[in-house]
């Protein structure tokens, strides 16, 4: 149901597969017995940017969250970057370090510094010198554009600045699949812009993106794919043009005519 | 008109219906402060605070071994001018102080109440002369730990918190003798001083132990969890004295002869494993005030789930934690007074026997007036520090700093 070709010349040598993620038969129940994911099929190759719309209550968050572990699925597997997901801690522990993850209420950590934000995990998890980490995380401040907020605290950003400060602290740990959950939805109308520059900076480099978002217009200009999820399940994958011009399925132009 | 009079009339006397009841309470404040005052200048007998100081402050604690708490109270004061002062400059660096605390309302009525207690008591030249070089040095270093502990390297400064553990071992050494110290046994210990050492070690134990209850409580193993909720329901369920009873009975009956800790530590830890209980509970509301996102962040970041919990979420906790964890303190502090009837000489104790002694019969008023003076001290102290901690924890104390 949902394959595509679209594909990247970046390999690393650790996993010489073009797929990035690949998940099949995905089937996820909430405990209250709520089908949340039926079934979904889907890849992701090396370098892609892939865009995931559909309307509220499709599972399209529930889904991205299973690539790093945050849900749980009952049925079906999910490999990422060679890694297949179990319960094993220790592959769950290897997943996470190469996922990195932008959330749509930023959860920055509110009693640290920017700069203490972004180098926590990197001097933690990979035992990286504190020194070294510091001035990655000030270049990459200097790449989101909020070089000189370093020392103050979330609090004391507008929204558009943290979700920066939240994309540059994934960025830190230098993951090779990012995962956007809605990451312009908490902003006001005048931020957005400025959050999806910084994406659009990021998909030009060989990162794999997934992006769950309601930006048509992101979605046109920057994804390689567009994925249509509803009630749990992949509708349509197509590239963005045809997606937005020419839907193959009944439901992806009903999704449309409603948002566009 | 004079601003102060239209100022009273404003606050007191806008409106008849005002007027009446401002007129009433004056009239009652008046009356009530003018009995009082009218009692302790003339009628109240301080002779028998005067006559029994030294027994309220340290109970029977051996004359000659006495230096030893008077080092401990210098220690004591140098590190409370140092927390006060580094506490007091963070975020603000601008309020360092001055030596002469004329800008600071708390530090100079400490000053004037230190300059003006010893000799109201009527104490001998010599200890009012020490009392007043102790609170010279406090306020000494509170103002040198202001105007240069922004600067210290920060290594340093993460250092200087790890000297209160240290500090309670030396004092506990300088009580209770070792390392070639004399000992003193702690059924010597009494007053004052025993009051602050079954508060403080109930205090600092009580805490790690809680703060690991309240994460019992929300693990996931069964057994853990429920271990814990039965453990804090029971102890919250039972009053207090009786658990103190069953400690001073069963302990002896639980452990083998002579493995029994002396009374003075059974009452330290009945209370410890008491507090624990209900400071648990603080921590859990604490707990439940981190948004669920901040795990989720942690952990897609890659930490393991000890790290998210140490790094991320136990710091935010805490924080929201802390007024009610110091109320918490505050009434643990109130709590040492029960141990007076399982025959402890706490300062209530000590407060008894001295008003059983037929040269001071009928003196219970002076008596208990001053015990409750010196509990709202050490009450209004904690409540000051913990009001610093908040203000030094709250990021947004930083915006206002800029």
């Amino acid at each position: 149901m949902s394959q595509s070709t679209t594909s990247s010349s970046y390999s690393s040598a650790a996993n010489p597969s073009p797929l990035m993620i690949e998940a099949r038969g995905v089937e996820k129940w909430y405990p209250n017995g709520y089908h949340a994911l039926r079934g979904v099929d889907l890849t992701v190759n090396r370098g892609e940017v892939v865009v995931i719309m559909g309307p509220s209550g499709s599972g399209k968050s529930t889904f991205i969250r299973t690539f790093n572990a945050l849900e749980d699925f009952q049925k079906g597997q999910i490999t990422v970057d060679g890694i297949p997901l179990s319960n094993d801690l220790r592959q769950i522990d290897a997943i996470r370090r190469e996922v990195g993850m932008v959330f749509q209420q930023f959860n920055l950590f509110p009693h640290l510094s920017v700069l203490d934000n972004l180098t926590l995990a990197p001097v933690l998890v990979r035992k990286r010198p504190k020194a070294e980490v510091v001035e990655q995380a000030r270049a990459l401040l200097k790449r989101v554009g909020i070089a000189e907020q370093a020392d103050k605290y979330p609090g004391q950003l507008s929204g558009g600045q943290q979700q920066r400060v939240a994309i540059a602290r994934a960025l830190c740990m230098e993951p090779r699949i990012l995962l956007f959950d809605e990451p312009t939805s908490a902003l006001d109308p005048e931020m957005v812009r400025e959050v999806l520059e910084v994406m659009q900076n990021l998909a030009a480099d060989d990162i794999t993106m997934v992006v769950v978002t309601h930006e048509v217009k992101f979605a046109r200009q920057v994804a390689d794919r567009v994925v249509l999820m509803a009630e749990g399940d992949v509708v349509e994958v197509a590239e963005p043009e045809q997606f937005f011009t020419n839907p193959r399925q009944e439901r992806s132009r009903r999704f449309l005519d409603q948002i566009l | 008109m004079n601003p102060l009079l239209r100022r009273l009339r404003q606050d007191l006397f806008a409106t008849p219906a005002d007027s009446l009841l401002s007129i009433a309470l004056l009239a009652i404040l008046a009356s009530g402060s003018t009995a009082f005052l009218h009692w302790a200048f003339s009628r109240a007998q301080w002779a028998v605070i005067q006559a029994n100081s030294t027994l309220f402050a340290l109970g029977r604690y051996p004359i000659e071994q006495q230096w030893r708490l008077w080092l401990l109270t210098a220690l004591l004061a140098a590190a409370a001018g140092i927390g006060w002062g580094m506490l007091r400059s963070h975020p603000r660096t601008d309020r360092s102080g001055r030596l002469w605390p004329a800008n600071d309302r708390i530090a100079a009525l400490l000053l004037l109440l230190s300059l003006a207690l010893p000799w109201a008591l009527g104490l001998a030249l010599p200890i009012q002369l020490r009392w007043w070089a102790l609170s010279g040095l406090l306020l000494l270093l509170r103002w040198l730990a202001g105007r240069f502990g922004p600067g210290l390297p920060p290594a340093l400064k993460r250092l200087l918190p790890l000297g209160l553990p240290l500090l309670y071992l030396i004092g506990m050494l300088l009580i209770g003798g070792g390392l070639g110290l004399a000992p003193v046994p702690p059924s010597e210990w009494g007053g004052l001083l025993l009051t602050l050492l079954q508060a403080s070690f109930a205090i600092l134990l009580c805490f790690p132990l809680g703060v690991l209850l309240a994460l019992g409580r929300r693990s996931d193993l069964p057994l853990l969890r429920w271990g814990s909720v039965i453990y804090i329901e029971f102890i919250r369920g039972a009053p207090l004295i009786t658990l103190l009873f069953l400690g001073q009975n069963m302990l002896g009956f639980l452990l083998p002869g002579g493995m029994a800790p002396e009374r003075v530590w059974r009452a330290a830890w009945v209370l410890t494993l008491f507090a624990a209980a209900y400071l648990a509970e603080a921590v859990r509301s604490g707990l439940a005030a981190v948004p669920r996102g901040q795990v989720e962040a942690a952990r897609s970041l890659g930490l393991s789930l000890p790290q998210a919990f140490s790094t991320v979420v136990l710091p935010q906790a805490l924080r929201v934690a802390l007024p009610s964890m110091v109320g918490q303190f505050i009434s643990l502090l109130q709590d040492t007074t029960l141990l007076s009837l399982i025959g402890l000489m706490e300062l209530l104790g000590t407060a008894r026997t001295v008003m059983a002694n037929p040269a001071f019969l009928g003196k219970n008023a002076e008596v208990y007036l001053t015990l409750a003076v010196l509990f709202w001290c050490c009450c209004a102290a904690l409540g000051l520090g913990s009001r610093a901690l908040e203000r030094r924890l709250d990021p947004a104390a930083v915006v206002r700093s800029g």
